[in-house]
């Protein structure tokens, strides 16, 4: 070895023995402020960066998590962990909105002398334009919002303004008017879609690079998209808690830095050394268990809303016979898939996941029994035994799909299997030109903690679409439908929950879908971050007001 | 030699726009790929897709699209579907990345393999040429991703020599930027070395049999003048134009498997991410710019040849 | 050895006689015949060994380790490590199938792919390079930009969009259908993307051979151009060719694994050493055999096509005689 090359070796493991082995974040500033209680500047990555630094327009876990801090809608969620976070509460507005007693007109109070980070006032028409904004820039979130009156015509461009939305800055008065009844508003009204901006924001255009002044307990002081962010207190926030926002939280660190970093081993070598101080994503399956076995102290796995299926064409045959869907249900072995998934996935076999009000426990098809399953399939004896498989191609959905397509050929039926990739996935199983869409993978993430969420864009019969499909099992079960209708007319009362568990188990009775887990997720931190105070919030993730440094 | 040249670089152009065409209809023939109804999101509705295609001009019939996308690649004005980040900018900025892997890993290549090549010829069929003909054989047989994989778990994970990836720039930390380039640009010159160190010790071989190298030892030059004045300089010739070719073919695309697996945040990781999303401005703009460096470096080679070989040039067997 | 002539010896079996002495190369090949029979004896492995097919999942199954009954996949998701038994003697994947198995399998499917694909090659590489080196002009320019094209298109982007458009509904060309996880698709991308590299180089060397006098004089004899191609050219050429072919097949099965470690090749759930490699890649902390293993495969079946052809090359020597055709 010539003596350069030898020295520049003897370099590189001095400096691997002086830096410590770590992923390479942002610079982790140690320490801050006030130390202790309050204070202190936070190092996080995520593996995708938020899709948009955009309350209007930012519909990914990743953007929600960042988002929920910074922009505070009228109405917001509890700051809680577990079922008291699905709770709606008021956020901007004085009170929960009242409604009229046919259900389509929401009065709510915009609270008084509040301000936006950057010292404008925040005013009623402010939410106004917001709505204008979801519809201009043409935001995914925008059809929550189609059931107020007038927004259609706006939304075409037939109209200037949204009729449905009357306001008044000098009172705080915000008068919204609905075409139907529905009981999901409260819920879609908490989502930061609807969050107050001023109107110097881009109407109709992205403001990721340049994003609005906020008015919650951080405001976004730098964006470097998509590799980096930087959240810091919003020092106009006091306004807000001044004005009687009971519900909002104060940030308890001064700064957070979030980095996109694309290797989650490395963002798990960063936490485990205390170079990252939170990973947004779970660690891979691959280090899960190094994890869970050495840094117990600070990791722990949480329930999230979301069900993972395998749906059945209910259509054509041979999945249209009940039997047959039956017998899928008994054989499908959930411990296997939870293996296979890497040991996050609970078990499960119903539509409504834990969590979601309106679920209640219950298992109609208790296996995995082969032998039942083969007596099922036996006694309907399907013809058309050619099945084709779908699934994407991320690692882990492609060995659920590669289980699922074992498990076939071993209930004798003759399976092949496609899979696709991620990014077309869904668009292609949801489009009804695609021949022989028989069965597959699907799993669905919650928008908002209600049981409607779930049911109507996958199970309702109305809304089975020739693209962009969710309803892939095709399901169109009358009776159910009007009940969904009738129940989301409605608020969510103690009654309506019992009825959306019976919708459940009726569902299930039929064996529409093949449910098997509900993924997990894990709060993972730095040890000077204080354990106990972090909490995983059942929609919006990662609380960012509950970090605070021990 | 002008007319050559001319008809060359026509031809570059030409190449170039052939393959801007194909990447465009492939995209576009892809089932199920419209971006529309991926941004319009999981609730959206026919209404709402059909107003993010006219945002995104989707609309459009398909040669206007193209030549609409053309002109925002050439005024640097191209965004991408997905999000409003400007494509070019986002290029130019992983561009440094690349460039470092690039340039440090062809650096560390042509060092080893003139050395490498250079041992092996001078005595062949000894130990040493056997020894080494076998390295350089292994280096060329190694998938590149699965010896990303293999050093990363060895000298990474299971003795944590090396950080597990990415990329500090040069301007940020001169050490910190050289330790995390030092296993990718191992992992990508394996290959070239092996490669390159085999082509010189075969020019070398039948250099020292010319004429010429007989006269120079006739002539009472030492034999390490001979080696390095006349059978070296001779033999680097079809090396260089040859890593002309390679080098280009790295830049414009040979990364995108070490920048994926070590996390380098370069026009190659770009490149890939554009292709797993099937975001079809990233992906235009970096096929055309990796196309680009291959076929402008093809050009160059063609024409440095043409312009040395008199034949090439002035007979009838004169190429395009 | 049979002597056509006076004691002399024709050019092939000279080189016949060169490749045999060089042990080395002799070697390797027979190491590359031994990997080769080590794949096509997977049925006899599965049916007898480890009684199990290449896709058959086994999860939650359980094996006697050391007389002690183990999780063939933990309930965390590590698969059984390698050891000294019938089934799963190189461990488990993480669908609980048979890695040794699934080596054999794949090994058929990687090597199958790298022949064909390199079959096809040649056969387009030699027509497209003899017509480019033999009519010049604007022929060759043509020719040549399409090769530029092919040589300069961004091979994995191609995989990819084709890889998920067929899945789909496959590919018809003329009355034949190819179904959408038809192993012809990867064949046909890599066949087609090493044509350059192959033709560029027949290209040239048809181009001096042209200025040749048997050439003038086989024109002069009036002899047609496809003749003189066939007759004069071609067998110049065929060692050139051979050597290629032997070292193509080397490069597609490392761009075959490439292409399945990116999903764009080998569908699943059939098993390629590639997309064996891109399975490992999940668990490569937990259990680095999956990723090591398959890998090993490949270097050492391209090394000894490398080493064999490397030597075949030598043997032909295809720098030396230019003989007149007949």
């Amino acid at each position: 070895m010539s003596t350069l090359r030898r020295a520049v070796a003897v370099v590189g493991i001095t400096i691997a023995a002086a830096g410590g082995v770590s992923g390479c974040g942002a610079g982790a500033d140690k320490g801050g402020s006030a130390g202790g209680k309050s204070g202190g500047a936070l190092n996080f990555t995520m593996t995708s960066f938020p899709d948009y630094v955009d309350p209007q327009l930012s519909y990914t876990v990743e953007g929600w998590e960042v988002l929920w801090n910074t922009y505070v809608p009228l109405l917001t969620y509890r700051h809680q962990r577990g079922e008291a976070g699905t709770d709606v509460v008021p956020g901007l507005a004085k009170d929960m909105p009242q409604i009229s007693p046919e259900g389509t007109t929401y009065k709510l109070t915009l609270r008084p002398n509040m301000k936006y980070s950057d010292g404008t006032p925040i005013k009623a028409g402010d939410f106004t334009y917001a709505i204008k904004r979801l519809f201009k820039a043409n935001s995914g979130g925008s059809v929550f919002y189609e059931g107020i009156v007038g927004a259609k015509d706006f939304a075409d461009g037939k109209a200037d303004g949204i009729s449905g939305i009357v306001t008044d800055d000098a009172t705080g008065d915000i008068t919204i008017t609905l075409d139907k009844p529905n009981g999901t508003f409260t819920n879609v009204l908490g989502l930061t879609f609807a969050a107050p901006v001023p109107p110097s924001t881009p109407l109709d255009k992205d403001a990721t690079n340049n994003p609005p002044p906020s008015s919650g307990p951080f405001m976004i002081s730098k964006v470097d998209a998509p590799n980096s962010l930087v959240l810091e207190r919003n020092p106009q926030f006091t306004t807000v808690k001044d004005a009687g926002a009971t519900e909002v939280p104060d940030a308890q660190v001064d700064k957070i830095t979030v980095v996109q970093n694309k290797n989650n081993s490395a963002q798990v070598t960063g936490v485990e050394q205390n170079t990252i101080d939170y990973m947004q994503n779970p660690p891979d399956a691959d280090r899960l268990s190094e994890v869970k076995a050495k840094f117990a102290d600070r990791f722990r796995l949480e329930n999230s809303i979301n069900t993972y299926y395998f749906w059945m064409n209910n259509k054509t045959a041979p999945f249209n016979d009940v039997r047959v869907r039956q017998a899928i249900n008994y054989a499908i072995d959930p411990e296997a898939l939870n293996r296979v998934f890497g040991g996050r996935l609970h078990p499960t076999q119903q539509i409504l996941p834990p969590g979601m009000p309106g679920y209640d426990e219950f298992k109609l098809y208790p296996g995995p029994d082969m032998n039942k399953a083969k007596a099922l399939l036996a006694e309907a004896n399907p013809a058309d035994k050619n099945i084709t498989v779908w699934t994407d191609d991320e690692p882990d959905r492609k060995r659920i799909g590669e289980y699922y397509h074992d498990l076939l050929n071993e209930l004798g039926f003759n399976a092949q299997l496609k899979v696709i990739s991620g990014d077309v996935y869904f668009t292609t199983i949801g489009n009804q030109s695609t021949p022989d869409l028989d069965t597959g993978f699907a799993d669905w993430f919650q928008d908002f903690p209600h049981p409607d969420d779930f049911f109507r864009p996958l199970l309702n019969g109305e809304n089975i679409l020739p693209t962009n499909n969710n309803n892939f099992s095709q399901v169109a079960i009358a009776a159910n439908d009007t009940t969904m209708d009738e129940l989301r007319t409605g608020q969510l009362t103690e009654e309506a929950r019992k009825q959306y568990a019976e919708l459940d188990k009726s569902y299930m009775e039929q064996a529409v879908w093949a449910p098997y887990g509900n993924e997990e997720f894990s709060t993972f931190v730095s040890d000077r971050i204080d354990f106990d105070k972090v909490y995983y919030h059942l929609l919006f993730t990662h609380d960012y007001s509950s970090f605070a440094l021990k | 030699m002008l007319r050559f040249t001319v008809r060359r670089l026509i031809g570059m152009i030409a190449v170039l726009f052939a393959i801007s065409v194909i990447v465009f209809l492939i995209f576009n023939v892809i089932p199920n790929s419209d971006p529309a109804a991926r941004i319009a999101g999981k609730n959206a509705n026919p209404a709402l897709i059909a107003r993010v295609r006219a945002d995104l001009g989707l609309d459009q019939p398909l040669p206007v699209q193209y030549l609409t996308m053309m002109k925002q690649i050439f005024t640097g004005k191209l965004t991408s579907y997905a999000s409003d980040q400007n494509v070019a900018a986002h290029i130019i900025a992983g561009l440094p990345a690349t460039l470092s892997l690039c340039i440090g890993a062809a650096l560390l290549w042509m060092a080893l393999a003139v050395w490498f090549g250079y041992l092996s010829a001078v005595h062949p069929g000894s130990v040493t040429d056997r020894a080494l003909t076998v390295l350089a054989l292994i280096g060329i047989s190694l998938p590149v991703f699965w010896l990303a994989a293999i050093l990363l778990y060895y000298l990474s994970f299971k003795v944590p020599i090396f950080p597990t990836g990415g990329y500090v720039p040069l301007t940020e930390n001169p050490g910190q930027w050289l330790y995390h380039m030092v296993l990718p640009w191992i992992t990508l010159a394996v290959l070239y070395v092996g490669f390159y160190s085999r082509v010189l010790r075969s020019n070398m071989v039948d250099v020292m049999n010319e004429d010429y190298v007989r006269t120079a030892r006739a002539k009472g030059l030492s034999e390490r003048q001979v080696r390095l004045r006349h059978v070296l300089r001779n033999s680097l010739i079809p090396i260089v134009t040859l890593f002309g070719l390679d080098f280009g073919a790295v830049v414009g695309g040979g990364t995108i498997l070490t920048e994926t697996v070590f996390n380098i945040n370069g026009v190659g990781l770009y490149a890939g991410q554009a292709i797993g999303k099937l975001d079809l401005p990233p992906l235009m703009a970096v096929t055309m710019f990796g196309a680009f460096f291959i076929v402008f470096f093809n050009t160059v080679v063609d024409i440095l040849y043409a312009f040395l070989d008199p034949r090439i040039r002035l007979g009838e067997a004169a190429s395009v | 050895m049979s002597t056509a002539t006076l004691g002399g010896r024709s050019p092939w079996q000279l080189a016949g006689i060169r490749l045999r002495r060089n042990r080395f190369a002799i070697a390797f090949g027979v190491l590359f015949v031994l990997i080769v029979a080590f794949c096509l004896a997977a049925p006899l492995w599965a049916d007898h060994v480890a009684h199990t097919g290449p896709n058959q999942n086994h999860i939650t199954d359980r094996v006697l380790v050391g007389g002690q009954l183990t999780d063939v996949v933990a309930p965390d998701g590590t698969p059984l490590g390698p050891g000294l038994r019938g089934r799963y003697l190189l461990g488990a994947d993480q669908n609980g199938r048979d890695v040794m198995v699934r080596l054999m399998y794949g090994g058929r499917t990687s090597i199958y792919i790298g022949v064909l694909a390199a079959l096809i090659t040649t056969l387009l590489a030699v027509a497209v390079g003899v017509l480019a080196g033999y009519y010049r002009g604007w022929i060759d320019a043509v020719l040549s930009r399409i090769l530029d094209v092919v040589w300069a298109f961004p091979v994995l982007l191609l995989g990819i969009a084709l890889g998920t458009t067929l899945a789909l509904g496959g590919l018809q060309i003329g009355g034949v259908q190819i179904a959408g996880d038809s192993l012809w698709i990867p064949i046909l991308i890599i066949a087609v993307v090493y044509v350059p590299y192959m033709a560029r180089p027949i290209r040239g060397e048809v181009l001096a051979l042209r200025e040749k006098e048997f050439v003038e004089a086989a024109v002069a004899q009036g002899k047609g151009p496809l003749r003189i191609m066939i007759s004069e050219l071609l067998p110049n050429i065929v060692s050139t060719i051979i050597v290629f072919t032997a070292l193509n097949i080397a490069n597609n099965m490392l761009l075959e694994s490439a292409l399945s470690f990116l999903g764009a090749g080998v569908r699943p759930p059939n098993a390629s050493w590639g997309t064996m490699i891109a399975d490992g890649y999940q668990t490569i902390y937990t259990a680095p055999h999956l990723t090591i293993v398959p890998g090993l495969m490949i270097v050492l079946t391209v090394l000894s096509l490398n080493v064999f052809g490397d030597g075949l090359r030598d043997a032909l020597n295809p720098r030396a005689q230019i003989r007149p055709g007949r």
